[in-house]
């Protein structure tokens, strides 16, 4: 079971995040200022690390930069409640692997931990195989059970990302950021209804569903055995 | 606060204070100066004359032989009306030959011209006197001593003296009374401008210093101190109405959400109930965080460096992204969009992809919202010269001509349009993204279409 540090100095806060993360099944520990954060990300082998930006006695992005240059490469995830738009570029430039501004759902933060967990292998293969689902991405097809789901280009991209992490939760705000590069809350349905479209074409005949929706927040992609 | 502030009032006074005396010193230094220079130059100037006269009297003298001397000097003294010449000769041992002192004074060197004791031997009831005097020697070894009584001198001197010493007088009372005035002045200004910074202090924000129609230097500064307090003004009455809007439009879902939970848990009787409750519940304070999600966006966009993150995008390919991105949207609410990109050459600026994607976004989600069902959405890209506009244009009524302004003003909803969903904020934000790139932002004349324009840095 994975173990995650979370550094992060609002009682509150914390409480919610480590009853979530216990919820979700991992072995989460505390620490409500940078100084123990560091020596917490010194001592122990942890999987993954949160912090937050604003802690008390320090700014979680040079604590971050400390540890990189101490040449620990845990994966680290960065909470911020400033939500600024240089944050995330700067977040990732100071050595972190992930931003989520506050506040954000519960499942988002699930969604990104799991992502940098088990960071997909994007391996140059050119056809993926999940169950009755065949991409072919120099031809762009997609074919379920032999049958072209006559997918459209972003479709196919949706598809494919879907495919590459499989059982796992993808929510909308990652697609947005990874299949069309925009850093923007869109505030209205946009992916929802791409991704209607998308689950109508794979899903749609009868078929047992592939792409199941996760509490109204994200999407998942089951291949059967 | 107030300790602290009597403190620099006592300060203030204090330092006006000193101002007053140190002009009123000045002017009296300056008197002063005056006169001693005047003083000196009136010595000195006579002194030399003095000198001169002396001098010439041993060229004089020289010239002639010694038997005519003893003539000339007789002559000499019987002109002096006024007796205050003093002239000897003497042989070469220093022996008074003839003339009217005694002996040759002390004191004066050959050759030399200096201030000496004489002794005079033809003044009644005067055996000693102050003179200026010169010794010479003659051609043939004589002496001559060549004097001017100096008390006629030394008089209108001691006059000069005095009337300088007078006229100091009424100097150093213009001076102290100049100086007061001065203080007072300036005291009086400065009196007000803190008058008014307290009352400003105090919350008084419309209160003004008096500026008078032809300002000095100062009633100048007071004019531009006016200025920034109209300025501050208007922007803490802008900042106070959008605290209270804010306010305001937190309390209306909050106040939903606070019903709906307190009903929901009187009539939840199963698990299903509540989570259908929960789940609702959860809707409304997204709803409320997204207002305040978009105003800190909106404060960060208007507070960020320009150019910070900046990289060159192409138009006609965010136009297109954006318009696929928004376009299954659209049908599926029953409308169409359309996406028209002018010219085929790529027209590329210096901007944020993701800020001009937002705003695209935020435009494009309005008229599909505001557009009638089964019109269509139009979203172009034109380029001129100088400059590209992207427009985003829907088949509604478009926005009342009273009211084009005052949309982009943060909750502005046009009436009949409250119960649409939506934070108030989309054209505020899409303001502030093109007021950080320098694009300007505007609605169509008539009806109804919002236009980004873009200037072009073609060179």
């Amino acid at each position: 079971m994975a173990r995650i540090l979370l550094i992060e100095d609002d009682d509150g806060t914390a409480q919610e995040i480590l009853l979530g993360l216990a919820r979700a099944g991992y072995v989460a520990t505390r620490a409500a200022t940078g100084a123990d954060g560091l020596a917490a990300i010194r001592n122990g082998d942890n999987d993954l690390v949160i912090v937050d930006r604003q802690l008390p006695d320090s700014e979680g992005l040079d604590l971050i930069a400390t540890m990189r240059s101490e040449g620990i490469r845990t994966p680290a995830l960065v909470l911020s409640a400033m939500g600024s738009l240089d944050d995330r570029v700067r977040g990732l430039r100071a050595g972190g692997d992930d931003y989520l501004p506050k506040p954000f759902a519960l499942i988002e933060l699930l969604a990104r931990i799991e992502a940098l967990l088990r960071r997909p292998v994007e391996g140059r293969e050119t056809q993926l195989f999940a169950g009755p689902i065949d991409i072919d991405l120099l031809a762009g097809t997609a074919l379920r059970n032999g049958r072209d789901l006559e997918l459209l280009p972003r479709e196919l991209l949706l598809l494919e990302y879907l495919v590459r992490r499989p059982g796992r939760v993808v929510t909308r705000m990652m697609l947005l950021q990874d299949v069309w590069g925009y850093n923007f809350d869109p505030r209205s349905n946009v992916v929802d209804v791409h991704m209607s479209r998308l689950r109508r074409k794979v899903d749609g005949d009868g078929d047992p569903p592939l792409i199941r929706n996760v509490r109204g927040e994200g999407y998942r992609f089951d291949a059967p055995a | 606060m107030p300790l602290r502030e009597r403190g620099a009032r006592v300060i203030g006074r204090g330092t006006l204070l000193h101002w007053g005396i140190a002009i009123a010193l000045l002017l009296a230094v300056q008197s002063v100066a005056m006169a001693a220079l005047f003083w000196v130059s009136a010595r000195e100037g006579h002194r030399g004359e003095l000198d001169e006269a002396l001098s010439h009297d041993c060229t004089a003298f020289a010239a002639l032989s010694p038997s005519a001397r003893r003539m000339e000097l007789h002559r000499q003294l019987e002109l002096d009306v006024h007796r205050d010449r003093f002239l000897a000769v003497a042989n070469a041992g220093g022996h008074v030959l003839y003339g009217n002192i005694a002996v040759l004074p002390p004191g004066v060197a050959m050759n030399g011209i200096g201030t000496a004791t004489v002794t005079p031997t033809t003044l009644p009831g005067k055996t000693s006197d102050v003179a200026r005097g010169r010794l010479c020697r003659l051609p043939g070894g004589q002496v001559l001593f060549s004097g001017i009584d100096l008390d006629d001198s030394e008089q209108a001197l001691r006059i000069v003296e005095r009337t300088l010493l007078f006229a100091l007088l009424p100097g150093l009372l213009i001076a102290v009374l100049g100086g007061w005035y001065v203080a007072r002045r300036a005291g009086r200004q400065l009196d007000a401008v803190r008058v008014l910074s307290e009352q400003i202090t105090r919350g008084e924000l419309n209160r003004r210093l008096p500026v008078a129609e032809h300002p000095d230097s100062f009633g100048q500064l007071c004019a531009h101190i006016n200025a920034m307090l109209d300025r501050i003004e208007t922007l803490v009455g802008e900042v106070r109405g959008i605290g209270d809007d804010i306010a305001h439009q937190l309390r209306t879902p909050l106040t939903r959400l606070r019903a709906r939970v307190e009903r929901e848990m009187e009539d939840a009787v199963s698990r299903d109930d509540f989570a259908r409750a929960g789940a609702a519940t959860l809707a409304d304070v997204d709803q409320a965080l997204a207002i305040v999600a978009a105003l800190l966006r909106i404060h960060e966009i208007e507070h960020r460096a320009k150019c910070a993150g900046f990289t060159r995008v192409d138009l006609g390919a965010l136009v297109r992204d954006v318009g696929e991105l928004y376009a299954p949207v659209a049908e599926d609410s029953g409308r169409t969009l359309a996406i028209a990109v002018d010219g085929a050459a790529a027209v590329s600026v210096s901007a944020d992809r993701d800020l001009l994607g937002e705003a695209l976004s935020n435009l494009i989600d309005n008229a599909i919202k505001f557009g009638p069902i089964g019109g269509i959405v139009t979203l172009s890209l034109a380029v001129e010269d100088s400059a590209a506009t992207i427009t985003v244009a829907d088949e509604g009524a478009g926005v009342a001509a009273a009211d084009r302004e005052r949309v982009f003003q943060r909750f502005f909803r046009a009436r009949g349009l409250q119960n649409v969903p939506g934070t108030g904020l989309g054209l505020s934000l899409v303001r502030a993204i093109a007021d950080l790139h320098g694009f300007t932002v505007a609605l169509a004349d008539r009806g109804s279409a919002v236009s980004i324009r873009v200037p072009l840095d073609r060179g």
